[in-house]
Protein backbone atom coordinates (compact mmCIF):
# COMPACT_ATOMS: atom_id res chain seq x y z
CA UNK A 1 0.00 0.00 0.00
CA UNK A 2 1.22 3.41 -0.67
CA UNK A 3 2.19 5.40 2.40
CA UNK A 4 1.15 9.15 2.50
CA UNK A 5 4.26 10.30 2.92
CA UNK A 6 4.86 9.45 -1.25
CA UNK A 7 1.48 11.39 -2.24
CA UNK A 8 2.20 14.13 -3.74
CA UNK A 9 -0.16 17.73 -3.32
CA UNK A 10 -3.19 17.46 -5.61
CA UNK A 11 -3.05 13.43 -5.47
CA UNK A 12 -6.76 12.24 -5.44
CA UNK A 13 -7.77 9.39 -3.62
CA UNK A 14 -10.02 6.79 -5.13
CA UNK A 15 -13.59 7.42 -4.66
CA UNK A 16 -14.55 4.90 -1.87
CA UNK A 17 -18.36 3.88 -0.72
CA UNK A 18 -19.80 2.87 2.95
CA UNK A 19 -23.00 1.47 3.69
CA UNK A 20 -24.36 2.58 7.27
CA UNK A 21 -25.64 -0.23 8.57
CA UNK A 22 -27.31 -0.78 11.57
CA UNK A 23 -24.70 -2.71 13.18
CA UNK A 24 -21.71 -0.10 12.81
CA UNK A 25 -23.76 3.04 14.03
CA UNK A 26 -24.44 0.94 17.32
CA UNK A 27 -20.92 -0.20 17.33
CA UNK A 28 -19.57 3.78 16.57
CA UNK A 29 -22.08 5.10 19.38
CA UNK A 30 -21.34 2.96 22.07
CA UNK A 31 -17.18 3.56 21.24
CA UNK A 32 -17.71 6.97 21.81
CA UNK A 33 -20.44 6.92 24.42
CA UNK A 34 -23.00 9.19 22.83
CA UNK A 35 -25.87 9.37 24.43
CA UNK A 36 -27.00 12.76 22.89
CA UNK A 37 -27.83 11.12 19.54
CA UNK A 38 -30.36 8.57 20.57
CA UNK A 39 -32.69 11.73 22.16
CA UNK A 40 -33.25 12.90 18.80
CA UNK A 41 -35.99 10.62 16.95
CA UNK A 42 -34.81 9.74 13.19
CA UNK A 43 -32.62 7.38 13.36
CA UNK A 44 -29.95 10.19 12.96
CA UNK A 45 -26.04 9.01 12.63
CA UNK A 46 -23.87 10.82 15.10
CA UNK A 47 -22.31 13.50 11.77
CA UNK A 48 -18.19 12.72 13.66
CA UNK A 49 -19.47 8.90 12.81
CA UNK A 50 -18.82 10.67 8.87
CA UNK A 51 -16.13 11.98 9.73
CA UNK A 52 -14.40 8.43 11.15
CA UNK A 53 -15.34 7.17 7.64
CA UNK A 54 -14.01 9.60 5.74
CA UNK A 55 -11.21 8.94 6.94
CA UNK A 56 -11.21 5.50 7.27
CA UNK A 57 -11.00 5.71 2.97
CA UNK A 58 -7.54 7.66 3.67
CA UNK A 59 -6.47 4.29 5.45
CA UNK A 60 -7.67 2.03 3.16
CA UNK A 61 -5.94 3.87 0.13
CA UNK A 62 -2.55 5.19 2.25
CA UNK A 63 -1.00 3.79 5.03
CA UNK A 64 0.55 6.74 7.53
CA UNK A 65 4.32 6.83 8.19
CA UNK A 66 4.95 5.96 11.44
CA UNK A 67 4.91 9.04 13.99
CA UNK A 68 2.11 10.55 12.68
CA UNK A 69 0.19 12.75 14.68
CA UNK A 70 -3.83 14.13 13.81
CA UNK A 71 -2.98 17.68 14.32
CA UNK A 72 -5.78 19.50 13.16
CA UNK A 73 -9.01 19.12 11.88
CA UNK A 74 -11.95 21.36 10.17
CA UNK A 75 -15.63 19.61 9.10
CA UNK A 76 -18.76 20.94 8.08
CA UNK A 77 -21.94 19.21 7.94
CA UNK A 78 -24.69 20.27 5.55
CA UNK A 79 -27.14 17.63 5.65
CA UNK A 80 -28.47 15.02 8.48
CA UNK A 81 -27.37 11.48 7.82
CA UNK A 82 -29.11 8.39 8.70
CA UNK A 83 -29.13 4.57 9.59
CA UNK A 84 -28.96 2.84 5.93
CA UNK A 85 -27.40 5.13 3.96
CA UNK A 86 -24.69 4.93 1.68
CA UNK A 87 -22.58 6.89 1.77
CA UNK A 88 -19.08 8.00 -0.53
CA UNK A 89 -16.37 9.80 0.00
CA UNK A 90 -13.54 11.39 -2.12
CA UNK A 91 -10.29 12.40 -1.07
CA UNK A 92 -7.46 15.07 -2.35
CA UNK A 93 -4.11 16.58 -0.69
CA UNK A 94 -4.49 19.99 -0.75
CA UNK A 95 -1.30 21.20 0.65
CA UNK A 96 1.93 19.79 1.79
CA UNK A 97 4.67 21.21 3.64
CA UNK A 98 7.43 21.16 5.91
CA UNK A 99 8.44 22.58 9.54
CA UNK A 100 11.71 21.81 11.53
CA UNK A 101 11.98 18.47 10.26
CA UNK A 102 8.48 17.41 10.49
CA UNK A 103 6.03 16.86 7.33
CA UNK A 104 2.78 18.82 7.00
CA UNK A 105 0.24 17.38 4.96
CA UNK A 106 -3.41 18.29 4.64
CA UNK A 107 -6.31 16.50 2.92
CA UNK A 108 -9.43 18.10 2.00
CA UNK A 109 -12.51 15.31 2.71
CA UNK A 110 -16.25 15.26 0.87
CA UNK A 111 -18.57 13.23 1.82
CA UNK A 112 -22.20 12.77 -0.09
CA UNK A 113 -25.34 10.58 -0.10
CA UNK A 114 -28.33 9.87 -2.45
CA UNK A 115 -29.24 13.73 -2.68
CA UNK A 116 -25.98 15.39 -1.86
CA UNK A 117 -22.92 16.56 0.28
CA UNK A 118 -23.44 16.03 3.58
CA UNK A 119 -20.37 16.71 4.87
CA UNK A 120 -16.99 18.11 3.78
CA UNK A 121 -13.41 18.67 5.76
CA UNK A 122 -10.15 18.77 6.11
CA UNK A 123 -7.66 17.06 8.16
CA UNK A 124 -3.96 18.02 8.67
CA UNK A 125 -1.46 15.24 9.41
CA UNK A 126 2.28 15.58 10.82
CA UNK A 127 4.96 12.95 10.67
CA UNK A 128 8.85 13.36 10.81
CA UNK A 129 10.21 14.20 7.29
CA UNK A 130 12.61 11.47 6.26
CA UNK A 131 15.03 12.17 2.95
CA UNK A 132 13.05 12.15 -0.19
CA UNK A 133 9.74 12.44 1.34
CA UNK A 134 7.67 14.36 -0.82
CA UNK A 135 6.81 18.03 0.25
CA UNK B 1 -40.84 17.18 13.78
CA UNK B 2 -37.22 18.87 13.36
CA UNK B 3 -35.63 18.95 17.01
CA UNK B 4 -33.42 21.55 17.82
CA UNK B 5 -32.72 23.25 21.14
CA UNK B 6 -33.57 26.45 22.56
CA UNK B 7 -31.64 29.28 21.67
CA UNK B 8 -28.35 29.86 24.13
CA UNK B 9 -26.90 33.54 24.66
CA UNK B 10 -23.86 34.90 24.46
CA UNK B 11 -21.77 33.69 27.74
CA UNK B 12 -23.90 30.58 28.13
CA UNK B 13 -21.94 27.44 28.97
CA UNK B 14 -22.88 24.09 26.95
CA UNK B 15 -23.73 21.10 28.36
CA UNK B 16 -20.29 19.20 29.50
CA UNK B 17 -19.53 15.52 28.96
CA UNK B 18 -17.11 13.89 30.82
CA UNK B 19 -15.79 10.40 29.53
CA UNK B 20 -13.14 8.73 31.39
CA UNK B 21 -10.45 7.01 29.00
CA UNK B 22 -9.67 2.82 28.92
CA UNK B 23 -7.84 1.11 26.68
CA UNK B 24 -10.88 -1.38 25.80
CA UNK B 25 -12.79 1.90 24.80
CA UNK B 26 -9.65 3.25 22.54
CA UNK B 27 -10.16 -0.72 21.17
CA UNK B 28 -13.75 -0.19 20.55
CA UNK B 29 -13.22 2.93 18.25
CA UNK B 30 -10.31 1.11 16.50
CA UNK B 31 -12.78 -1.48 15.82
CA UNK B 32 -15.46 0.80 14.84
CA UNK B 33 -13.36 3.66 12.68
CA UNK B 34 -11.27 0.95 10.96
CA UNK B 35 -8.13 3.25 12.62
CA UNK B 36 -5.62 0.34 14.00
CA UNK B 37 -2.20 2.44 14.33
CA UNK B 38 -0.72 0.54 16.84
CA UNK B 39 0.21 3.35 18.91
CA UNK B 40 -3.63 3.69 19.78
CA UNK B 41 -4.01 -0.45 20.46
CA UNK B 42 -0.60 -1.70 20.89
CA UNK B 43 0.86 -0.88 24.50
CA UNK B 44 4.17 -2.56 23.92
CA UNK B 45 4.53 -0.75 20.61
CA UNK B 46 3.49 2.45 21.91
CA UNK B 47 5.61 1.92 25.07
CA UNK B 48 8.62 2.55 22.58
CA UNK B 49 6.97 5.60 20.83
CA UNK B 50 7.51 9.46 22.33
CA UNK B 51 4.63 8.70 24.15
CA UNK B 52 5.35 6.41 26.18
CA UNK B 53 2.25 4.33 25.90
CA UNK B 54 -0.53 3.95 24.06
CA UNK B 55 -2.78 7.57 23.46
CA UNK B 56 -6.52 7.58 22.39
CA UNK B 57 -7.42 8.82 18.67
CA UNK B 58 -8.28 12.21 18.45
CA UNK B 59 -11.21 11.70 16.40
CA UNK B 60 -12.76 10.11 19.57
CA UNK B 61 -12.88 12.77 21.43
CA UNK B 62 -14.36 14.54 18.82
CA UNK B 63 -17.29 11.97 19.43
CA UNK B 64 -17.36 13.28 22.92
CA UNK B 65 -17.30 17.36 21.65
CA UNK B 66 -19.85 16.25 18.77
CA UNK B 67 -22.36 14.78 22.10
CA UNK B 68 -22.02 18.11 23.73
CA UNK B 69 -23.23 19.77 20.46
CA UNK B 70 -25.43 17.31 19.72
CA UNK B 71 -27.09 17.96 23.47
CA UNK B 72 -26.81 21.88 23.15
CA UNK B 73 -27.96 22.46 19.28
CA UNK B 74 -29.74 19.34 18.56
CA UNK B 75 -30.74 18.83 14.58
CA UNK B 76 -29.17 21.77 13.78
CA UNK B 77 -25.55 20.32 14.80
CA UNK B 78 -26.48 17.87 12.36
CA UNK B 79 -27.55 19.82 9.54
CA UNK B 80 -25.67 23.39 10.04
CA UNK B 81 -22.46 22.38 12.25
CA UNK B 82 -18.80 23.74 11.77
CA UNK B 83 -15.99 23.00 13.62
CA UNK B 84 -11.98 23.48 13.85
CA UNK B 85 -10.05 22.42 15.93
CA UNK B 86 -6.41 22.12 17.08
CA UNK B 87 -5.20 18.86 18.66
CA UNK B 88 -2.94 19.91 21.33
CA UNK B 89 -2.19 17.02 23.69
CA UNK B 90 -3.04 13.75 23.99
CA UNK B 91 -5.49 11.34 25.84
CA UNK B 92 -4.45 8.32 27.54
CA UNK B 93 -5.75 5.73 29.11
CA UNK B 94 -7.26 6.67 32.53
CA UNK B 95 -7.50 10.19 31.58
CA UNK B 96 -10.81 11.55 32.63
CA UNK B 97 -11.36 14.01 29.77
CA UNK B 98 -14.08 17.01 30.32
CA UNK B 99 -15.48 18.82 27.06
CA UNK B 100 -16.95 21.83 27.82
CA UNK B 101 -17.66 25.02 25.61
CA UNK B 102 -19.12 28.50 26.22
CA UNK B 103 -21.09 31.06 23.53
CA UNK B 104 -18.85 33.67 22.06
CA UNK B 105 -21.61 35.08 19.55
CA UNK B 106 -24.76 34.97 18.32
CA UNK B 107 -25.89 36.72 14.90
CA UNK B 108 -27.64 36.34 12.14
CA UNK B 109 -28.97 32.62 12.77
CA UNK B 110 -25.62 31.64 13.39
CA UNK B 111 -24.02 30.43 17.45
CA UNK B 112 -20.36 30.81 18.00
CA UNK B 113 -19.06 28.72 20.66
CA UNK B 114 -15.35 28.19 21.58
CA UNK B 115 -15.17 24.56 22.76
CA UNK B 116 -12.23 22.82 24.65
CA UNK B 117 -11.55 19.05 25.89
CA UNK B 118 -9.76 19.04 28.77
CA UNK B 119 -8.19 16.32 31.36
CA UNK B 120 -8.06 15.73 35.16
CA UNK B 121 -4.90 18.29 35.39
CA UNK B 122 -6.73 20.99 33.43
CA UNK B 123 -4.37 20.32 30.42
CA UNK B 124 -6.28 21.33 27.11
CA UNK B 125 -6.15 18.63 24.69
CA UNK B 126 -8.86 19.91 21.75
CA UNK B 127 -9.34 23.16 21.33
CA UNK B 128 -11.18 25.67 18.88
CA UNK B 129 -14.65 27.04 17.68
CA UNK B 130 -17.85 25.29 16.37
CA UNK B 131 -20.47 27.06 14.74
CA UNK B 132 -24.27 26.18 14.60
CA UNK B 133 -26.57 27.57 11.78
CA UNK B 134 -30.09 27.66 12.81
CA UNK B 135 -32.64 26.26 10.12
Amino acid sequence: MTTLAALEKGHEFPPASFDLSEEWVDAYVAAVEDEAIGALDGGFVPPMAVAALAIRALLENASLPPGTLHIGQELAFTAPVRRGETLTVAARIASRGKRAGWALIAVELRVAGDDGTVMTGRVTLSFPAAEGTAV
Amino acid sequence: MKQQSTSLAVGAALPTVMRTITQQKIDAYALASGDGNPLHTDPAFAANTQFGGTIAHGMLLLGYVSEMMTAAFGEDWLTGGRLKVRFRATARPGDTLTSAGTVTSVEGGKTVCAIECRNESGEVLVSGQAEVSRS
